[in-house]
């Protein structure tokens, strides 16, 4: 439901407008829950060095059990996540990161 | 012909501060010995481990990024596999990664610059130019995994 709030509440956004008029025109509820269009992290802040050292950057995209994050979730693109594959492998060599939660 | 690589070695949480040091070096001799260099040496210093590497739970890292050949890199893999003062170590090449991030950015600034000029502005951003950042969006839920873990 706060999906709908966050219609009215303005900003950015794609296809915001189309959706609006289509709830106008038939009133039905096609989207219960607000999805955030996802956005590659590495082509928004134009990261272009996806680094094993960098700990920080790669941290969030091992969460809990310490699996890679898929792309379906993270919104990464194919490229980037290929490189954020290779780092996060690179960094699990040397114990920066952990292959799996203990 | 002549390449960069980094090395980046851990040693053990035994080893003493003159053993790191006597550690560097051994592979300062080698990279010299094979007609390399040693282009930066960065020491992070003790770290704790994500994972027992061999029951010890943290180590003292050392990064080198060298320039030299392949045998020289395959000379240093050799000789750090055998000290057992190294728990773990990683050779990789960067050259050529280097390479193609620094064409995405001279690409990036590029295009830039001919769009801004076309726009009729100077080709670099002036101070306090562009937009602010967005405000934090706490609804946000792209995910928020992880973040705790660090």
């Amino acid at each position: 439901m706060n999906g709908r709030k966050s219609f009215g509440g303005g900003g950015g956004g794609r296809g915001r407008g189309a959706q609006g008029a289509q709830q106008g025109k038939d009133g039905q509820q096609r989207r219960p829950m607000f999805r955030r269009r996802k956005v590659c992290k590495f082509c928004a802040d134009k990261i272009d060095d996806i680094n094993y050292k960098d700990t920080r950057l790669l941290m969030p995209f091992v969460p809990e059990r310490a699996k890679i994050l898929p792309r379906r979730i993270s919104g990464t693109c194919a490229l980037h996540q290929r490189k954020l594959r290779i780092a996060i492998m690179r960094a699990r060599q040397l114990a920066l990161i952990p292959y799996t939660a203990e | 012909m002549n390449r960069k690589y980094e090395l980046v070695y851990i040693a053990s949480p035994d080893a003493t501060d003159d053993q790191v040091t006597e550690l560097h070096t051994q592979v300062e001799a080698i990279v010299q010995r094979l007609g390399g260099k040693i282009d930066k040496t960065e020491n992070w210093g003790r770290r704790r481990l994500a994972y027992e590497i061999g029951r010890h739970k943290e180590g003292t890292y050392v990064l080198e990024v060298i320039d030299g050949t392949g045998e020289l890199m395959k000379e240093i893999d050799r000789r750090l596999k055998v000290t057992d003062l190294v728990i773990r170590h990683l050779v990789v090449r960067v050259d050529e990664v280097q390479e193609v991030i620094d064409r995405t950015r001279g690409k990036r600034t590029e295009v830039s610059r001919r769009r801004r000029v076309a726009r009729g502005l100077p080709p670099d951003r002036q101070p306090g130019e562009g937009q602010r950042g967005e405000p934090d969006d706490d609804r946000d839920d792209r995910f928020d995994l992880g973040e705790d873990m660090r």
